[in-house]
């Protein structure tokens, strides 16, 4: 009897398993199992309501109530009829206290039901402008200076259509505001005292970025128009600022073509051309890049006049790391370009030069932009840079810019979007009419 | 001794049968539970699902403007960002709902999708070139797992009826949203006026009429035209409120019997022949001729239509009915949304009218449905999203139930 008795209490604890189970495990209602993904609708709309800036423009007009019906008219007329809503606009305030304020505020139901749903948009006022401030190169690393050649007493080549002048302008639009000190080099005597290690106005002269503006040719101070340095047709001179972007680590910037094929100086080849018409002008011939990266590599100087390049018709395409500046900097110059004077990327190993950044997708050997470091035999250090843009004429100086950018890669810091007044949060809030 | 075995007995018998019992009362609500979880998933995947679909573009991304097969299943126009959707990968897809459209004359059963919404405006896409379900199934990586339906559908139905057809021509444009009037909204409309010329030498053209009015409360406008007399147009009507734009059109021809119909031939090269209705499925008598004239236009920022020019001596010309007869090809000159109207006028007669086409979907809000059909499946999960295709707002819903293993409670 004593089994059957214990078997009942089984019974009755299972039964009460049973009921309490049931109690407890209720089942959610249909619209819980299988529910409308409300939040990304409500974002959806929001975006929509938003595609021609109009939900912007009524989010700062909230005391105007032709504007608000607007809105409400549009958000009512997209919104399926069993999706009731509630919208708030919030202003952003960025002082202490209350970080939001609720300034309008519509609904088409006085309860959103057990089931709803929110998105926010932050829209911005059409009156706003949202500025970025740039890092500056070097500014951590006793550098930040950016030499741009303006010399006035020096001549262009490869570089039609434009004057040296233009092209160091619209340089120094794209580039200076990254840089701590960005210095116009208005004519060779300038250039030679900086070449002499003497600051123009206090800058920095180390770690200095130096462009050339003037295409193939290179300015030439008359102080070096004279025996030693117009060895070789003036190659030795190229030499000797191979020598001095060793000594201050500079990285020189070669905007078009074959690099330090000419010398030029209005005053001192007065009465000389390039062959091509164009006074002011010494040619010194394919030795000219050889002497510069001897001098790069602190060796001795060996008249050498072989090409470093095979001028062969490239067509060449942006690496994947500068098209990705170019989204970043906002600098879009096409991906595609012609390249007729790339560099012998074994040729430049020979002078212990290595590639630092490649602009341009490699050809076999030849480099049709990049930027190469100098690194000495058994150093670690750079001392000195080439950026050689080994591309057709005429020169796009935002291949030169974007290069420069690329390679440094300053951040840019985006202003306070929050900021009190530009911005205010949209609120909407939905969800479904009828019961649960 | 037997008391105790009877008593034994008894409570083996009682706790088995309780056991039974209770197993299967337990089993009620853990059946019901694993069907909710079912659901719930499934739910889950309707919403990442439409995501996926929404938010790429599909591989390669111009898909929609090319002939290739597409590799990977995305409607997102590649041209922007968000819930923005490509107006022509849309024309690529296999209608769920249209009819089969044949048209031999260029060779024997060739077949087109027909997303046409009734006389006037058609769009006939090449099934060659159409994405079909069961790709797009595979391509997603849910065949035999789950089927869905997608729908497109306007936010805003912008309808228009005819109040009095000439002398004045008066018009009614209704524009309702999906749950509400479109009130207080601006209607920007195009009244394309076709004059049919009494020579056989000369075509039939048109002028373009703007106007702007605005929806009272019940999303209602009416619009007259005193200097209308015996009209054969076309009326598009653009209504937009707070971003949400829809349009509608209305066309009215004194021939209806005849008339041309435009069939996209390839995507790629945006190639569009001119058909006689007649040859459609072989519904009429070969020999029978129309002269027509085609332009294409674009919607500008003010919702007035701009015409581009086609540049094809085929914009002009005769479409003659019958296998072996002529049939004109016209290549449209922009990737961008636009329209194909056609003015055409029956050969020896001042019977005519004018025919519409679409290039890009939304151009003139034409719905969109594909996938499988959800009647008939034990549960079904819906979501739902705002999106933009070509300017027009559109609701996208996806359907979604699943396929092979069922659990049913």
């Amino acid at each position: 009897m004593i089994r059957t008795i214990e078997v009942l209490f089984v019974i009755i604890i299972l039964a009460g398993a049973f009921i309490g189970a049931s109690y407890f495990a209720v089942l959610p209602a249909p619209r819980q199992v299988s529910p409308i993904n409300l939040n990304r609708l409500s974002l959806t709309t929001l975006q929509m309501l938003d595609s021609d800036y109009d939900l912007s423009r009524a989010a700062f007009e909230t005391d105007n109530s032709t504007v608000l019906g607007q809105l409400q008219v549009a958000l009512s007329a997209s919104l399926p009829p069993n999706v009731i809503y509630n919208l708030t606009v919030y202003d952003v305030n960025d002082g202490g206290g209350q970080l939001y304020t609720s300034v309008a505020n519509f609904s088409n139901a006085e309860s959103l039901g057990t089931t709803s749903d929110v998105s926010m948009y932050t829209v911005a006022s059409s009156n706003v402008t949202f500025n970025v401030t740039p890092e500056k190169i070097g500014e951590k690393s006793n550098g930040g200076t950016l030499y741009i050649l303006n010399c006035s007493d020096a001549n262009g080549w490869w570089i039609t259509g434009y004057t040296a002048q233009s092209l160091a302008q619209d340089l120094y639009n794209l580039l200076s505001p990254y840089f701590v000190n960005t210095v116009m080099v208005q004519n060779t005597s300038q250039l030679a005292q900086i070449l002499i290690g003497t600051p123009l106005h206090g800058e920095n002269l180390q770690n200095a970025v130096v462009i050339n503006t003037c295409g193939e040719a290179v300015p030439i101070p008359t102080t070096y128009c004279q025996a030693l340095y117009s060895t070789d047709s003036y190659a030795y001179y190229s030499y000797f600022l191979g020598q001095r972007v060793n000594l201050y680590n500079w990285t020189w910037a070669s905007i078009v073509g074959y690099p330090f094929y000419y010398v030029s100086n209005t005053v001192a080849f007065a009465s000389g051309q390039n062959t091509w018409g164009i006074y002011g002008m010494q040619s010194t011939g394919q030795g000219g890049s050889r002497a510069f990266l001897e001098g790069v590599n602190n060796q001795s100087y060996v008249s050498n006049s072989n090409a470093i390049t095979d001028s062969a018709n490239r067509v060449v395409t942006f690496t994947q790391a500068a098209i990705d500046s170019c989204n970043y900097y906002g600098i879009y110059p096409s991906i595609y370009q012609t390249s007729t004077r790339a560099l012998s990327n074994s040729t430049m190993s020979s002078y212990n030069l290595k590639v630092g950044f490649n602009v341009f997708n490699p050809s076999g050997d030849y480099l049709a932009g990049a930027v190469y470091n100098h690194v000495a035999t058994g150093s670690t250090n750079i001392t000195g840079s080439l950026l050689a843009l080994g591309l057709t004429r005429t020169p796009d100086v935002r291949v030169t810019a974007l290069s420069l950018l690329s390679y440094y890669q300053p951040r840019l810091y985006p202003s306070e979007y929050t900021a009190s007044g530009t911005s205010r949060l949209v609120v909407l809030q939905l969800g479904l009419a009828g019961g649960s | 001794m037997a008391s105790a075995t009877m008593d034994h007995m008894i409570s083996l018998i009682v706790f088995i049968a309780a056991i039974l019992i209770f197993i299967g009362l337990f089993s009620q609500p853990i059946q019901t539970a694993i069907v909710y979880e079912s659901h719930r998933a499934l739910s889950t995947k309707t919403s990442d699902l439409l995501d996926t679909i929404l938010l790429n573009p599909g591989i390669p991304a111009n898909w929609g403007q090319s002939n290739c097969t597409a590799q990977g299943f995305g409607l997102q126009d590649p041209e922007f960002t968000q819930y923005q959707l490509s107006p022509f990968s849309l024309m690529r897809l296999g209608s769920s709902t249209g009819n089969m459209v044949e048209y031999d004359k260029t060779s024997p059963s060739i077949y087109y999708n027909n997303a046409s919404l009734g006389f006037g405006a058609s769009l006939l896409t090449p099934n060659a070139q159409a994405l079909n379900y069961s790709a797009s199934l595979a391509l997603l990586g849910i065949n035999n797992t789950y089927g869905f339906q997608l729908t497109l559908t306007p936010d805003i139905t912008v309808s228009i009826t005819e109040n009095h057809g000439s002398s004045p021509l008066d018009l009614s444009i209704s524009a309702t949203g999906t749950g509400f009037p479109f009130a207080g909204a601006s209607i920007n409309y195009c009244l394309i006026l076709v004059t049919l010329p009494q020579t056989d030498a000369e075509y039939p053209f048109y002028t373009i009429q703007n106007g702007v009015v605005t929806t009272d409360q019940q999303g209602i406008a009416n619009v007259t035209f005193p200097s209308v007399t015996d009209p054969v147009y076309a009326f598009i009507a653009y209504a937009h409120l707070d971003g949400v734009v829809g349009v509608g059109y209305f066309t009215h021809g004194s021939a209806t019997d005849q008339y041309v119909v435009p069939i996209v031939q390839d995507m790629a090269s945006q190639e569009v022949t001119l058909a006689h209705n007649y040859d459609l499925n072989n519904s009429g008598l070969a020999g029978f001729s129309l002269k027509y004239n085609a332009t294409f236009v674009i919607s500008t920022e003010d919702y007035t239509l701009s015409e581009l020019s086609l540049g094809s001596p085929s914009s002009q010309g005769i479409v003659t009915s019958g296998v072996g007869n002529p049939y004109p090809s016209i290549p449209l000159p922009t990737c961008t949304t636009g329209i194909l109207i056609v003015t055409y006028q029956q050969e020896g007669s001042t019977q005519g009218g004018v025919v519409m086409m679409p290039w890009g979907i939304s151009s003139l809000a034409f719905p969109v449905t594909f996938g499988g059909n959800p009647v008939g499946q034990d549960w079904v999960a819906t979501d739902i999203r705002q999106v933009i295709i070509g300017g027009i707002a559109y609701q996208a819903k996806l359907a979604l139930w699943n396929q092979g293993v069922q659990v049913t409670g």
